[in-house]
């Protein structure tokens, strides 16, 4: 496909991007938005860190440490674990398809400003007056307490968020199942495109959920309703079966896309078609089912009826399943493969076997007898970070460096990226395996403060030296990504030899995608590296 | 046989021993080969440049289905049989209340004495950091007998707190509105800490108690002392 002259990101003016409807150009605007929020999200995470180095309060008072926690939370979410995948499904959807654009390119832009504005709002909420406390679950009646902020604000920054989330999903659900170019099936299509696809079903069945819940809770603080408060006749356990209704689902939204990276980088440079593919795709939407009937472990010591306990913990821990089937698929793809261990390969592989452990880890949260003593402590922060702290941001990463020449036409710097990964691993596994260990040892979650238990202390102050490598681990490579946009040597189109649809046009792809409709032959395969082999010789 | 410290921590341990050794060999089922695979199948120059082609497995597949499907499955059930020890007080338990408020914890006997923690009676008055659960005033101390099983009854008087007794790790919200109910039993008379463990505000992390389990006479003696004294001043406190 050939080469047409078109302008660069970095020529288009400020008024270009504003009003741009174009999906790469929105891909990237979420993108950018979604790291600065990460980076503003992990310092609050360092001053977190920073406090709990030693008992006592040093440098914070508990209502600016709950406040941190609440920033942390909410920003990682929403900004972070989930946005970073509007970045990539805008920007690689419609290129993997072979499509000019996405369906509804306005409502595109509609997105992505709804994002936009909540990212306004959060950012409003780090004015003194403005301060929310009551972290990213705002469980009621604490919520319609004082002392918790003003939820009016979350419940704002929560319905612009869904309003985004709901737009941008239904976008790219039509998109991928109406503008397929001619000669690319459902079945031909990547695992990239089947997690997102089963990502944004997700959004759209779940978001109404939460936002419900939202509502109510700004009504029961606002307008005296009742659905919440107990002095009243409300339920406060109602507010959490709405809340994790939809805010169990969405940790599926946040690492089914990270599984789509993995997927596609670990055949490319396997340079094989993925393991049992068919039964990948299974797994995607045995994920996304599943992940709606297991919300009730997060309330297995509110006090709703044992039985209620028992039931669930079964669906807990049977989505272990069709993820431990994704993970052999993976192993099973390095097998009699030609493995080069270029910086996103082994971005991903750290991902799988961090997630590896989280996954473990998250089994024994499903089963009750367990859970019932590291329920809110530190083992459970410890799980969630190695599934969304470590295996999403490694995956998102990985996705950073493979996309990169395509993204820039550049290429990055391989020596300082893989610094940049090993200063990570280091740090997260010296700080998320201790913070296990703390968690067994009974350290309760959200502490400010906490008692001179001997092992309680030294474990703390070794996993805020871990926070530390980390956090240097991704200033190194985050510096790297972006002074290789204007120091990188310029990239190839397909320096990865990947016959995926989005390496076939130019780095970075012109305005229009593609000089006309591609129509993929009947042997091309996004995963056929012979296929991409035999066209160079023609 | 190691003495067991408190019930029902015993189950907890022996459910965290059987997932602990499940977890490490699924984990070595992933990583060894892969490790293998990652280093033979290496891109070589002359040697392996290209992949092989591989068919798909079903045997495999449904192999790496029904495998973790009984696994856990058993581990679910096996759970299920320890939650119901952990969940069910034994008979002749001493029943007792315990009501969380922001921030601190009230504790009511069956004979109608109460004790009373709060959030500044685990901390050092000049110096404001955290005590150990020795240097904590006897006064906010609630008594429990040792050997013998304590049924908790919880409440709260206005958010969400949760009870958890660190040595016998083990847990329950208190809700308001709501009567959870929970029992520990601590073997080995001494101090320990209690924590509030849901989200509840400024000092949720003061939001600890101290139990003091002591042998069975000197906690009748504690529980029949002193009941209006310690009430009343409390109460006025609050």
């Amino acid at each position: 496909m050939a080469a047409v002259s078109y302008k660069p990101y970095f020529s288009a003016g400020l008024k270009e991007w504003i009003f741009t409807t174009d999906h790469k150009k929105i891909g990237i605007m979420y993108g950018v938005t979604s790291l600065i929020f990460f980076i503003i999200a992990g310092l609050s995470a360092l001053a977190i860190r920073l406090e709990l180095f030693q008992p006592g309060l040093q440098y914070m008072s508990e209502d600016s440490y709950n406040q941190a926690l609440t920033i942390h939370g909410v920003l990682m979410q929403f900004w972070w674990a989930v946005g970073i995948w509007s970045s990539f499904g805008n920007y690689l959807l419609p290129l993997m398809i072979g499509a000019r654009d996405v369906a509804f390119p306005r409502l595109n832009a509609l997105s992505y400003w709804f994002f936009f504005a909540a990212s306004v709002l959060a950012l409003l909420t780090l004015l003194p007056g403005n301060e929310i406390r009551m972290l990213w679950t705002g469980y009621p009646p604490f919520s319609l307490n004082e002392n918790a902020g003003p939820v009016a604000f979350y419940a704002l920054i929560v319905h612009l968020l869904g309003a985004s989330s709901l737009a941008g999903a239904i976008n790219l659900v039509v998109t991928n199942l109406t503008m397929k170019a001619p000669g690319i099936s459902l079945k031909k299509m990547n695992l990239f495109l089947h997690a997102f696809l089963a990502m944004n079903v997700i959004q759209i069945l779940g978001v109404p959920a939460l936002a419900g819940a939202v509502t109510m809770l700004l009504m029961d603080k606002y307008f005296h309703t009742a659905f919440f408060d107990p002095t009243r006749g409300g339920d406060p356990l109602l507010y959490q079966n709405l809340f994790w209704f939809y805010s169990h689902p969405v940790v599926y939204v946040m690492i089914l896309p990270a599984f789509g990276v993995i997927s596609e980088i670990i055949a490319t440079f396997s340079r094989r078609e993925i393991f049992g593919k068919t039964s990948m795709i299974f797994a995607i939407w045995g994920i996304a089912i599943l992940g709606f009937m297991v919300w009730v472990h997060h309330m297995f010591t509110s006090g709703i009826p044992d039985w209620v306990r028992i039931i669930f913990s079964y669906t807990t821990v049977l989505i272990g399943v069709p993820t431990g089937i994704k993970i052999f698929n993976w192993i099973f793809t390095l097998y009699k493969g030609s493995i080069r261990f270029t910086t996103p390969m082994l971005y991903i592989l750290s991902a799988i076997f961090m997630f590896l452990i989280g996954g473990l880890t998250g089994i024994p949260l499903g089963l009750p007898a367990f859970d019932i003593a590291v329920h809110d402590s530190h083992f459970v922060v410890a799980h969630f970070h190695y599934v969304l702290g470590m295996a999403l941001t490694l995956a998102a990463f990985g996705g950073f460096h493979y996309w990169y020449p395509k993204y820039t036409g550049r290429m990055y710097s391989e020596l300082w990226a893989k610094i940049g990964l090993v200063l990570i691993m280091i740090g997260s596994n010296l700080f998320y395996f201790l913070q296990f260990i703390v968690g067994l040892e009974g350290m309760p979650r959200r502490y400010a403060d906490y008692p001179p238990i001997e092992v309680w202390i030294t474990l703390h102050e070794l996993q805020t030296i871990g926070s530390i490598i980390l956090g240097l681990g991704l200033f190194i490579a985050i510096l790297n990504l972006i002074v290789s946009t204007k120091l990188g040597r310029k990239a190839e189109d397909n320096p990865w030899q990947s016959p995926s649809l989005e390496w076939l046009v130019p780095s970075p792809p012109p305005p229009h995608n593609f000089d006309k409709t591609p129509h993929m032959p009947e042997d091309w395969d996004p995963y056929n590296y012979e296929w991409l082999e035999k066209q160079y010789k023609k | 046989m190691k003495e067991i410290l408190a019930y029902p921590a015993s189950y907890w341990q022996t459910m965290y021993e059987i997932w602990l050794i499940i977890s490490i060999i699924i984990y070595l089922v992933v990583f060894i080969p892969g490790l293998y695979f990652l280093i033979k199948y290496r891109y070589k120059k002359g040697i392996n440049e290209k992949a092989q082609h591989v068919k798909d497995s079903k045997a495999l597949e449904v192999l790496w289905t029904i495998v973790p499907v009984i696994v856990v499955i058993y581990l679910a059930t096996q759970s299920f049989a320890f939650y119901k020890v952990q969940r069910t007080a034994p008979e002749g338990s001493l029943e007792i209340k315990v009501t969380g408020f922001m921030w601190g914890w009230e504790f009511e006997y069956p004979n109608g004495k109460k004790v009373y923690s709060f959030f500044n009676s685990v901390a050092n008055p000049e110096t404001n950091a955290y005590l150990k659960p020795e240097e904590v005033n006897d006064m906010f101390k609630a008594y429990i007998p040792a050997e013998t099983p304590v049924k908790v009854l919880l409440t709260s008087r206005d958010v969400i707190h949760s009870f958890y007794v660190h040595p016998a790790k083990v847990m329950e919200d208190a809700v308001p509105g709501r009567i959870t109910h929970m029992w520990f039993q601590i073997n080995k008379p001494g101090e320990y800490w209690v924590f509030c463990r849901e989200y509840c505000g400024t000092q949720h992390s003061r939001m600890a108690a101290v139990l003091k389990a002591v042998p069975k006479e000197e906690f009748e003696k504690w529980l029949n002392e002193g009941i209006q004294v310690s009430d009343s001043n409390t109460s006025t406190n609050f």
